[in-house]
């Protein structure tokens, strides 16, 4: 039997867990000073639209256990514990870092539909010298999605971590992934569809709330 | 020529016909956090899966690329 992996959560964590995509009883690991909710299986479940949604139900399941929660990717076996150790270890401060930022939020995502265009270059005449990091972050997520920017300007105040794909697939533009405070998804919505009257020549379609999936250190 | 027809279905599922399982298949398979000792399986089953629900943009572009 191996472990199925199905989130990180934060502490404290209310029980019970619950069950798997597979009915197995969770259990709480601590590894490398992180806290993992897994399950055992005899194999890694097949990739089907029906485990997958019973592998997101879980984790929204222990987003009500527990204040801060980051999913694992579907499909994370490992043989053991001191697997789990071994693996978690070198990335034991960044995960720390990213349930520190999920902790009492969620995801909300926004798909952009459009015809391909060339992405907008900001004007090289707005002044980049004092501003560091920061202001180079803003100003590659905005190249990244132009199309939506009075959008997500709109949206700012609700919006506490923000991170963005361009896909180039038209019609599908880009996502956009926001994490908001718990209770703001239906604000977040109603900015959406008020704020969608304000773009032109892309849909944006919004969903959510979701676990904080596109917040894991390596899932941008 | 499957190529060609899995690229048909996914650009069905980008045209918003089924937006939902462009959601469930971004958020679960294509982020969370990564651990490395699953990839080779995990990316066996995707494969196959790609085939049979003509998924997504993303991990299509990560299937590539191993």
């Amino acid at each position: 039997m191996s472990l199925y992996l199905y989130a990180l959560v934060g502490r404290p964590v209310r029980r019970p867990l619950g069950r798997g995509l597979r009915g197995e009883p969770l259990r709480l690991i601590e590894a490398s000073g992180l806290l993992v909710v897994a399950g055992r299986v005899a194999d890694t479940p097949r990739v089907t639209r029906a485990t997958l949604r019973r592998h997101d139900a879980t984790v929204r399941r222990l987003a009500g256990r527990t204040d801060a929660v980051l999913p694992v990717r579907f499909g994370t076996v490992l043989d053991d514990r001191a697997a789990l150790t071994r693996t978690l270890a070198p990335r034991a401060s960044a995960l720390r870092e990213a349930l520190a930022l999920v902790a009492g939020h969620e995801q909300m995502t926004l798909r952009v539909y459009g015809k391909a265009a060339t992405t907008s270059d900001e004007s090289a005449t707005e002044p980049s010298d004092g501003a560091g990091q920061r202001y180079l972050s803003r100003r590659l997520r905005a190249r990244l999605a132009p199309e939506v920017d009075p959008l997500r300007l709109a949206l700012r105040g609700l919006v506490s971590a923000e991170r963005i794909e361009r896909h180039e697939r038209p019609p599908l533009l880009a996502s956009v992934y926001h994490l908001v405070r718990r209770g703001d998804s239906k604000r977040y919505l109603a900015t959406v569809a008020a704020a969608s009257a304000l773009l032109t020549g892309v849909r944006v379609t919004p969903s959510g709330p979701w676990p904080a999936y596109a917040f894991a250190p390596d899932a941008a | 020529m499957k190529k060609k027809r899995n690229i048909s279905k996914a650009q069905q599922i980008l045209s918003e016909a089924d937006a939902s399982l462009l959601d469930l298949v971004d958020h679960v398979l294509n982020k969370g956090v990564f651990i490395e000792g699953e990839v080779l399986l995990g990316l066996a089953d995707v494969d196959l899966v790609y085939l049979r629900l003509s998924a997504l943009l993303c991990a299509v572009d990560r299937l590539a690329k191993t």
